[in-house]
């Protein structure tokens, strides 16, 4: 039993290593207790209430009034002023005191009084979306309200019902599924917590690399971790990082939407059973990359910032059905495409483990192939040759910078 | 100057010198060229011309009738959406969804045809994925624009057949109307709103984190010393130095983006380039300023770094592009002032958004150059870290 021997000693080495290690407790630690209790923390409002908006009434008629007294009692909308024409309420928005404008023409009595179509014009500032939608919404739904008192008058001798009926044969009825306040957290905080363990994981097992590879240039890596077979090291690196993600996820994915209140529908078995082959995935997609890692820092600078695009193609926000093909084929070459995809499934959307199949397959690929490529990269590091390759590229380094200076 | 060093020493000694060591490390090459680039290239081709089409939706249509028919078929032309199946009942349907399949579906209950015939309104549901927030508020809009359209125009002939005039159609159909007016994105085009943050706040990450890395691993290398000597041990002269030619490079990656924004897209810009050239330079300067603020604070590669990789990442969220800041809670409404996206983003709004002049914006302006002085706070402790500092790990 050298062999089991051997993985546990290496295990032992690399867990100790990853706690008493103040740059990879950050990764490994303190960004992923953080990150998620901020993310949740910021879009705890779920959506923005109360958009300040100013109101330009030239009509001023019971009507108009009534209207704009009922648009300020939803909850989107809150009437911060009231302008004598659209310059002064263009200023407002432009000084930031409003987002959006709701201007009622002189024309809207007479139109409602002479039975023709009155029209409510609505202004947003486009800096964001959520203020176009809070305003257009709030002041839809007054006015369907509203018509349909107005509707009732006007076809004479129709009673509200059948009012309603005329214009409206069929009733539509809008359900959002999933997250029915349509809600920021509960859409992107999922995404946000599969991404952020992906992330820690490439940048603290490239940093333990870096800091291998820097220690072999400078010749006092320890004798004994050079000695294993690169498989050993292998299983026993990676069951000690697994060992510290079991407990990692079991915080982000449990406690986290726990504390928030955030949407948690799955089975546990089920999500147990798709976050397995995603940690597996992570792990040897990192220690593949981390081949590369010739310093202790150089993966922060080169990784950090393909997070933001990673979201993007993982279709979360962006629809999957309109990524181009060639960003969907690059998408899989990262777990955490699979990972969102299918925890948001499992955990917002009740889905179960069959409804995941393609997500599972995917990540079951990539613990197998980052699995080959890692051990044969480990093979090429921890083999007989490894401080000759790696002095060879020292030296190169060295006579360009001299031919630089 | 000091004729006898004047050949040796520096600024213009740091600059070459700062040439030669980004040309013979990959990692700058990457990330102050190749990374930016792909980050670019990346979001123009992601969204293509900015809104989604043809989203996949799925219909259970339990009725099935000519009418029904009808009415999914008119679903069918709008441009965003794309019916795609059939299902029988709506335990298929959501299981569709829940597998991805489909982003929403119309539900037609049995006997809608018939209560519709006898005027009793029967009710169509359309079910959307809101895990999924863009593709679901999209179908919204189509849904409710089909909903009215197809109600409408039942009635409007009935209306017309019954004699009332045209003008008068409209108005019992639909009493009071809105009129959205989205100013400077009629089209709600999402390239444009997301893009406009994301490519600067991209290069401001990569500006933060290389100008750290190319400071503090002078230390870790023992080179410090010597950048220093070069530089006559004036520590201004030695960031100057090192700072001005990735600057040169950082403005071109600037002006990259600008270009693909501006003029490639053809992305609204009221107040012409200028505001948005000063802005995008500011963002620029002051995230090397802020790289070198956290070197003097930090003396640790490794913590500089860290902390600027968290100010960083946080500055997408907490600059309010997406989500507002009005809605953040109070503290984090306070702090987010303390990020330089934040402004940079509010100048945007003004300037390319809503045109307005300069003076509008100009607090923005103001804070950026604030954050340009933040280096000039501690710069000996830079200089003593350089100096003295043993790299340990």
């Amino acid at each position: 039993m050298k062999w089991l021997h051997n993985i546990l000693e290496v295990f032992r080495e690399e867990l100790h290593n990853s706690i008493f290690d103040e740059g990879v407790i950050v990764f490994f630690f303190v960004v992923p207790l953080l990150y998620p209790l901020l993310y949740a923390y910021l879009y705890g409002n779920e959506t923005v209430r109360e958009v300040p908006t100013v109101v330009v009434d030239l009509a001023n008629s019971t009507t108009s009034r009534e209207f704009l007294r009922k648009v300020d009692a939803t909850a989107d909308v809150e009437i911060v002023g009231h302008c004598a024409d659209m310059q002064e309420a263009k200023d407002l928005i432009h000084r930031r005191k409003a987002h959006c404008l709701i201007y009622i023409p002189v024309e809207f009595d007479y139109a409602l009084m002479e039975g023709r179509q009155a029209v409510v014009e609505l202004y947003s500032d486009m800096g964001s979306m959520l203020y176009y939608k809070a305003v257009l919404a709030s002041c839809t739904e007054v006015s369907l309200a509203m018509n349909q008192d107005i509707k009732t008058q006007r076809l004479v001798g129709a009673t509200e019902k059948q009012a309603s009926t005329f214009a409206y044969p069929i009733k539509y009825e809008y359900v959002p599924m999933f997250n029915t306040q349509s809600g920021f957290a509960t859409f992107l905080i999922p995404a946000v917590l599969v991404m952020v363990i992906q992330q820690t994981m490439v940048l603290g097992i490239g940093m333990m690399a870096g800091e291998e590879t820097e220690k072999k240039r400078r010749g006092i890596l320890e004798p004994h971790v050079i000695g294993e077979k690169p498989i050993e090291m292998l299983f026993g690196k990676s069951a000690a990082y697994l060992a510290i993600y079991s407990v990692i996820s079991a915080y982000v994915f449990c406690l986290v939407p726990h504390w928030f209140h955030l949407i948690q529908i799955g089975k546990w078995t089920d999500l147990v059973a798709f976050l397995f082959p995603y940690l597996l995935a992570c792990l040897f997609f990192s220690m593949t990359l981390s081949s590369i890692a010739y310093n202790r820092e150089v993966f922060i600078i080169m990784f950090v910032f393909v997070s933001v695009p990673l979201l993007f193609i993982s279709g979360i926000s962006w629809p999957t059905c309109s990524v181009p093909e060639f960003w969907k084929v690059v998408s899989w070459l990262f777990p955490s495409t699979f990972g969102i995809n299918g925890y948001v499934k499992i955990n917002s959307m009740g889905a179960v483990l069959r409804d995941v199949k393609p997500e599972l397959i995917g990540l079951w690929v990539q613990t197998f192939v980052y699995g080959i490529t890692a051990w044969l990269l480990y093979y090429r590091s921890y083999g007989k040759h490894l401080k000759d390759i790696i002095e060879v590229a020292e030296e190169r380094l060295q006579a360009r910078w001299a031919d630089y200076l | 100057m000091n004729s006898e060093t004047t050949e040796k020493k520096g600024v213009w000694r740091v600059v070459q010198r700062e040439v030669a060591r980004m040309l013979s490390q990959p990692v700058y090459v990457f990330c102050m060229v190749v990374a930016p680039l792909i980050g670019f290239l990346f979001f123009t081709t992601l969204m293509g011309k900015g809104l989604p089409m043809d989203i996949p939706v799925g219909v259970v249509d339990e009725d099935n009738t000519s009418i029904t028919r009808q009415v999914l078929r008119n679903l069918d032309a709008f441009q965003q959406t794309a019916i795609v199946k059939q299902y029988a009942n709506f335990g298929e349907a959501r299981e569709a969804m829940q597998q991805g399949k489909i982003y929403a579906f119309y539900y037609i209950p049995e006997g809608t045809t018939e209560l519709a015939l006898s005027s009793k309104q029967p009710t169509v549901s359309f079910y959307t994925n809101a895990a999924y927030l863009i593709p679901a508020s999209l179908e919204y809009r189509d849904m409710k624009t089909m909903a009215e359209l197809a109600s409408g125009a039942i009635a409007r002939e009935t209306l017309y057949a019954k004699g009332y005039a045209d003008s008068q159609v409209m108005g019992i159909l639909q009493p009071i109307k809105m009129e959205m007016h989205a100013i400077s994105n009629p089209g709600l085009n999402y390239s444009q709103y997301l893009s406009n943050i994301l490519l600067p706040a991209m290069l401001m990450l990569l500006i933060f984190q290389v100008t750290i890395y190319s400071i503090h691993s002078e230390v870790k290398e023992g080179t410090s010393k010597h950048w220093l000597e070069l530089a006559d041990n004036n520590i201004y002269k030695a960031l100057a130095g090192k700072l001005l030619p990735q600057l040169l490079v950082w403005m071109v990656m600037g002006a990259t983006y600008l270009v693909l924004l501006y003029a490639y897209w053809d992305f609204p810009l009221k107040s012409g380039l200028w505001p948005m050239a000063l802005a995008s330079l500011l963002l620029i300067v002051v995230s090397q300023a802020f790289g070198v603020f956290l070197c003097e604070a930090l003396p640790s590669l490794r913590w500089a770094l860290s902390i600027a990789t968290l100010w960083g990442v946080l500055s997408f969220p907490i600059s309010g592009f997406s989500f507002p800041q009005i809605a953040f809670p109070a503290p984090l409404k306070a702090l987010s002032y303390l990020f330089p996206l934040r402004h940079y983003y509010l100048i945007y709004v003004d300037q390319a958004l809503n045109g307005l002049p300069l003076h509008y914006s100009w607090v923005n302006y103001a804070a950026l150059l604030v954050f340009l002085a933040l280096p000039l706070l501690f710069p000996n402790r830079l200089k003593k870290c350089l100096l003295e500092y043993q790299y340990t790990r």
